[in-house]
């Protein structure tokens, strides 16, 4: 091992890794935002939409995540609809984590008992009230910790990427092992990056967890 | 029609894929028993270097495990084609999955089943094997299965190291076409490709669902009203 070697390289690996917390994060966000509202969909009980968003989760889940980034990439330009590597591979990765944000907030809507509708209205709440500040942060609360496990897999995910040539971590650490061959110290490197990456977002997850199953109310 | 035109060149790369995934599925089980085995041994200084392993394998993009597999070894002596060298980096990945559900339903199993077998004189592999793991069937099955789609999935990783499987044909098949004849099908081809995938998926995820019928069986719940297995259970097994 040549740690010489890994410390020049730094410098690039560390743009890269940029690249990927930035499609990451945007897909983060972009996921858990229609994972949410995919979810009301579902249980919306209007029968086209709640079709539609099932045979979206069911179609993405059950196609490989390669091909559905080459059919954006290399598909989508003839149907009219042309996007650059990077915003083909946030839509990619937001299509993919979509599909289990989408499962993971259904889960957590299912695991709210119905008697809190009972509660609310015997308060007076309104319907909007009673969506918001009930069943919203409830639903969130038990839908945690799978959405965590989706949050890690999206930044995990971001590395197949490099098949349509986005420069992020793995594409710099494999185009450096194509000019030098140092393939042991490159692979040595992304893998604690992403060790690194991997451990803090569920460690903050696991944070966050703990916060928010202290028991309601008694301030 | 371009795909009926290129349908043995296709049929060729679906079946390498079909070969591919059962490869690796079998692999993954194989790797997945040996972790388990690993992870739930006596003494700390297996369970350790385990347990680091499967996290890590884990917690690896499997694109940088397939690359890292195929570009690494070759410095360790051991050559492999594209094609067992993505074989194999995902049959460890599979394997490392695999074995937190393996260990979860073994886990899963009261322990009074265990004494039960051993005062009925089923000892170790015997009593694991007739008493244990057909009651933890029903628990390590569903996730086991989407495992199964998983790896199977997982399969088109082959197509980056460039082994001949659909999504690699498929790939090559667009840059044949795009060039002879300008105009690229890139959208018909990887779509069709997706249903494919989606009907392989599907078609897996259907027989795994008949067989967790096939193991809830004769573990049917007395009244509906406890999860537990009824006790003639082991008599049940040890007398057929």
């Amino acid at each position: 091992m040549d740690f010489a070697y890994i410390l020049e390289a730094l410098p690039d690996l560390m743009t890269g890794l940029k690249t990927t917390l930035i499609v990451s994060f945007l897909a983060i966000f972009l996921s858990c935002l229609i994972g949410l509202v995919g979810a009301v969909l579902r249980k919306s009980g209007i029968k086209p939409l709640q079709y539609a968003v099932t045979a979206y989760v069911e179609f993405i889940r059950g196609t490989p995540y390669l091909v559905q980034i080459f059919f954006i990439f290399y598909g989508l330009p003839s149907l009219g609809l042309r996007f650059s590597i990077f915003w083909s591979g946030v839509i990619a990765l937001t299509a993919w984590a979509s599909a289990f944000q989408i499962e993971n907030f259904r889960a957590g809507l299912a695991a709210v008992g119905s008697g809190m509708h009972d509660a609310s209205a015997s308060l007076g709440l309104k319907r909007w009230q009673h969506s918001i500040f009930i069943i919203l942060p409830l639903a969130t609360r038990a839908a945690l910790p799978s959405a965590m496990n989706t949050i890690v897999a999206t930044v995990k995910n971001s590395a197949y990427l490099q098949a349509i040539g986005l420069v992020e971590l793995t594409f710099v650490a494999v185009d450096r092992i194509a000019y030098d061959f140092r393939a042991i110290e490159m692979f040595a490197s992304i893998c604690v990056i992403y060790l690194i990456c991997v451990f803090t977002i569920s460690g903050l997850g696991y944070m966050v967890e703990r916060r928010l199953s202290r028991p309601f109310g008694g301030r | 029609m371009l795909l009926l035109e290129f349908q043995s060149f296709l049929l060729d790369g679906l079946l390498n894929t079909l070969f591919l995934s059962s490869v690796m599925i079998a692999g993954g089980t194989f790797f997945a028993v040996i972790f388990a085995a690993g992870l739930s041994a006596q003494s700390g200084w297996l369970r350790g270097p385990v347990y680091a392993l499967v996290e890590c394998l884990r917690d690896i993009p499997l694109m940088v495990t397939v690359l890292m597999v195929y570009f690494v070894l070759p410095h360790a002596g051991l050559s492999l084609n594209p094609f067992w060298s993505s074989a194999l980096s995902v049959s460890v990945w599979g394997g490392a999955n695999g074995a937190h559900i393996i260990r979860a339903g073994l886990l899963s199993v009261p322990s009074g089943q265990r004494e039960a077998a051993l005062s009925s004189g089923l000892r170790g592999w015997k009593g694991l094997f007739l008493v244990i793991v057909p009651q933890a069937m029903p628990v390590i099955l569903p996730p086991y299965v989407s495992l199964v789609t998983s790896l199977t999935q997982a399969s088109s990783l082959g197509a980056v190291l460039g082994v001949n499987e659909l999504l690699r044909s498929a790939q090559i098949l667009i840059e044949q076409t795009t060039i002879a004849r300008g105009g690229s099908p890139a959208y018909l081809v990887y779509g069709s490709i997706l249903v494919v995938y989606f009907a392989l998926c599907w078609s897996i995820s259907a027989l795994g669902a008949k067989l967790e019928r096939h193991f809830a069986k004769p573990y049917q719940r007395t009244n509906g009203k406890t999860g537990l297995a009824r006790p003639t259970v082991v008599l049940q097994i040890s007398t057929t």
